[in-house]
């Protein structure tokens, strides 16, 4: 028995050595292309996602003949840009983007040092823990976990009730309804994808760069800022693309919880298509949509770029100063 | 040893690092407060949901007792399960030619993904419903083979997840050694046996990871669902929602509790898998929503 697995193994060895020249001279007759395998999703991407978005495109420069049809395309035209930026809608544009940046910098700043509390300060036997509570809410049905806040703000709901009782509020609770409540909906419905990216790069970060850098004389802010937080940047960034681009399309949240005063472009469009049944418009204010969202990453891509430039400059005469 | 329990201590006294430990609390009781009250309220007798009356189990007869809500989480299931199988095989397969045979067709390829994965819900949705009419065939009501509500649900949810599963799948073979694939083949496995021995074993996690972010993300999904869904495949999100534009009753939050338990007992499930291959309970909750934990996290 062992005899025979020797010369079995002792013969794929020899093969095995021989095996470089041999797939180097067996190569060139599998042919099949690299993106083989891709293609399924590479059709999925296209047919159904590449294509009918360009349909939105094309549908933007047409209008509504009448009241019985929906679209018509025999003369196109930018007119439907011109609609979408009457007053009542530039109104809902620039609301929407108010409530989508200050609602992402609003993750940042409750998700950032909760984040580093669970990868740094937290003992790691309960990390795993911890980590998968935070992880209940991003599995519960976002609209049911909008209709608990809901049940929370409601004037005399328990919120109302305990804060009455407290004697921080005179009346009951007045918040459902407006802007501030739509913030807070928004900012509870997409902290956790703020955390998870800060916590993975917060938890990557080796602690003996922080140990060093006190070992130098850093203070903690000096360490925080110059060594945690430059090296968690990718982190950041990821949390704030993962934040802020499906909150400016969301539009559930606002309904729920703003009535008539969450009124986010996603609302608009969807109206569009439901009632007014007017596709050229609702096409148009998608497109703007797109563009608002993807012009505010470019602009503040260019700023972090140029800032860390900035910083960049300066740190480098630092560091040739001190050794003279 | 006593010098490490005097650190320790001074550290648990440190008020930077109590000040964190508060903001934790705080943050947990924000994230879960809700929840607790859609739980509450699911055994609320009266008529309304938002409105408390007394304490009660109706709620929940009378949720199992609804045709139209039992219909929608069955609907909802269906979805779920074939958008995820789409997303799986879709995303596997594009994961691993993106990690294995890239090439100039890669940055077309990732391009069009980060598209996919920064277009608003709304935009995708309004797309599909005037692409899903226009093509008609199996997503429009002439076919009679499958129900067309049903297709037209797992397609459209599973082009996001597909996106995600893609990168998921990616990132985790591009952290593997190609080695091991090379040894294998080294000696003499045929390509289909080192898939099936050596590649497909090693990202397993990614690949499980995946197809529940997919599932989940289906079961999620409101905006899509609302606009492609038709009257005799509607999902339980697009009920919830027509609700809340109509009458919210305690049913919803009964019927809503029984699925958080179902989620919750199916997360554990996973990770109790995840961590008997091997993984931190850390990582096996990163895993869970689509993240690589530090290949040597302390929680190892």
């Amino acid at each position: 028995m062992a005899g025979i697995e020797n010369a079995e193994i002792e013969a794929a060895e020899t093969q095995a050595a021989g095996a470089g020249v041999g797939a180097g001279a067996e190569r060139p007759r599998r042919r099949a292309p690299r993106f083989l395998l891709a293609i399924p999703a590479w059709f999925l991407f296209v047919f159904f996602f590449a294509v009918p978005v360009l349909f939105i495109f094309y549908y933007s420069f047409g209008y509504k003949p009448d009241i019985f049809r929906t679209i018509a395309t025999d003369h196109l035209s930018f007119d439907r840009y011109g609609d979408s930026f009457s007053d009542t809608f530039r109104d809902v544009f620039s609301g929407t983007l108010q409530v989508s940046l200050t609602g992402t910098l609003l993750c940042l700043l409750i998700g950032f040092p909760f984040a580093y509390w669970l990868a740094v300060k937290v003992p790691a036997r309960w990390r795993g823990l911890l980590l998968g509570l935070t992880i209940v809410p991003f599995w519960t049905n976002f609209l049911v976990r909008t209709l608990g806040w809901l049940i929370l703000l409601q004037p005399n709901g328990p919120l109302s009730g305990v804060l009455q009782d407290l004697h921080l509020i005179g009346s009951p609770l007045d918040i459902l309804d407006t802007r501030e409540a739509v913030q807070l909906g928004v900012v509870y419905n997409y902290l956790p994808l703020m955390i998870f990216p800060l916590f993975v790069a917060l938890d990557r970060l080796d602690p003996a760069l922080r140990e060093a850098s006190k070992d130098l004389g850093a203070n903690r802010w000096r360490t925080f800022r110059q060594v945690t937080l430059p090296l968690a940047s990718p982190g950041v960034i990821a949390g704030l693309l993962l934040v802020f681009i499906p909150l400016t399309g969301d539009y559930i949240t606002a309904l729920v919880l703003g009535g008539a005063k969450g009124n986010m472009v996603g609302a608009l469009v969807a109206s569009q298509f439901n009632t007014a049944q007017n596709w050229a418009l609702g096409s148009a204010m998608a497109v703007i949509l797109i563009l608002m969202i993807l012009g505010t990453v470019a602009i503040f891509a260019a700023i972090g770029l140029v800032g860390r430039a900035l910083i960049q400059r300066r740190r480098r005469v630092e560091i040739a100063v001190e050794p003279a | 040893m006593s010098a490490v329990a005097a650190r320790r201590d001074r550290a648990r006294r440190d008020p930077v690092n109590l000040l964190l430990g508060a903001w934790g609390v705080a943050v947990f009781v924000f994230l879960f407060l809700p929840i607790v009250m859609i739980v509450i309220f699911s055994f609320n007798e009266g008529r309304a949901l938002v409105v408390w009356k007394e304490f009660g189990l109706r709620p929940y007869v009378d949720a199992l007792d609804n045709p139209t809500i039992r219909n929608a989480i069955f609907t909802s299931l269906r979805a779920a399960l074939g958008a995820a199988v789409i997303a799986t095989v879709c995303g596997t397969l594009a994961g691993i030619a993106l990690a294995r045979r890239p090439g100039r067709w890669t940055i077309g390829f990732l391009a069009l993904v980060f598209l996919v994965l920064v277009t608003p819900e709304i935009v995708d949705a309004i797309s599909l419903l005037i692409w899903y009419v226009r093509i008609g065939g199996p997503f429009g009501p002439d076919n009679t083979i499958l129900n067309y509500g049903l297709v037209r649900l797992w397609v459209a949810h599973s082009i996001f997840a597909t996106a995600v599963v893609t990168l998921i799948v990616r990132a985790r073979l591009a952290g593997l050694d190609e080695s091991l694939e090379e040894a294998s083949a080294d000696l003499y496995a045929t390509p289909a046996s080192t898939f099936r021995k050596i590649t497909l074993p090693l990202m397993m996690p990614a690949v499980l990871a995946g197809a529940l972010l997919a599932f989940s993300l289906s079961l999620d999904n409101t905006i899509i669902s609302s606009f492609v869904s038709t009257a005799n495949a509607s999902p339980w999100p697009v009920y919830v929602f027509s609700a809340v534009r109509a009458v919210l009753r305690p049913e919803i939050a009964a019927m809503s509790t029984l699925v958080l338990l179902l989620t919750l007992f199916a997360l554990g499930l996973v990770a109790l898998v995840l961590r008997r291959g091997g993984a931190s309970g850390e990582e096996a909750a990163a895993m869970l929503v689509g993240v690589e934990a530090a290949p040597g996290a302390p929680g190892k």
